[in-house]
């Protein structure tokens, strides 16, 4: 009986996550500056790693997590390279 | 026990649930861009985190990848919000209301070319 209730809450919350990311996205193209952009850059990977957690916990598998491993760790990767890119203009 | 493991796991997913839309909602809502930076910091940390903590429980196999995922988060989200601070700061975005300034004088340092010592 429980499992329909998780069921519904892990959708709920898949649902939220997405229209999150939309707003996010939307916010990174109407960004004031480049910092802007950037956090939203970052801001949409965590989120699209919050998706994917959900669609794991959904599917009740545990691959999807090894996604999510190198989501996070290429996005925040990104998120360092741009921010010193943009901080002096050269990279490494 | 699938009960309770099934109400942790709802518990655990909208409380994360609840913290991303306030991570978001922050970072559309603040003023200034280091307060942006503030709000998303919550949304990666809490967010996800707990989702995962949701994952250990429900998903019936190999627990280690969620604590090894909730560990790399835990380190690089501070990390990744310090680099985009410390780049807005030295593109020149001035930062509103400020209390205290300790950067300013290690970027003074950066720029003058004068060698030290």
């Amino acid at each position: 009986m429980i499992e329909t209730w998780v069921e519904w809450t892990l959708i709920f919350s898949l649902a939220v996550h997405i229209v999150l990311t939309g707003v996010c996205v939307w916010r990174v193209w109407r960004g004031q500056n480049v910092i802007d952009r950037l956090i939203g850059a970052d801001l949409v990977g965590t989120l699209a790693l919050a998706v994917l957690v959900l669609i794991a916990l959904i599917e009740r598998t545990s691959i999807y997590f090894d996604v999510a491993l190198g989501l996070a760790a290429l996005g925040f990767m990104a998120s360092i390279v741009l921010a010193k890119y943009l901080a002096d203009q050269r990279v490494l | 026990m699938e009960t309770l493991f099934g109400l942790i796991v709802i518990l655990a997913v909208l409380i994360g649930t609840a913290f991303s839309v306030i991570g978001v909602i922050g970072f559309i809502r603040l003023p200034d861009v280091y307060t942006r930076l503030h709000a998303t910091g919550k949304v990666s940390v809490f967010g996800v985190v707990l989702l995962l903590l949701a994952g250990l429980f429900w998903t019936p196999v190999s627990p280690g990848k969620d604590i090894v995922l909730i560990g790399l988060l835990l380190l690089a989200a501070p990390v990744a919000s310090h680099a985009i601070a410390s780049a807005a700061y030295r593109l020149g975005i001035p930062p509103q209301q400020l209390m205290r300034n300790d950067l300013a004088e290690v970027v003074e340092k950066e720029n003058d070319p004068t060698p030290q010592g």
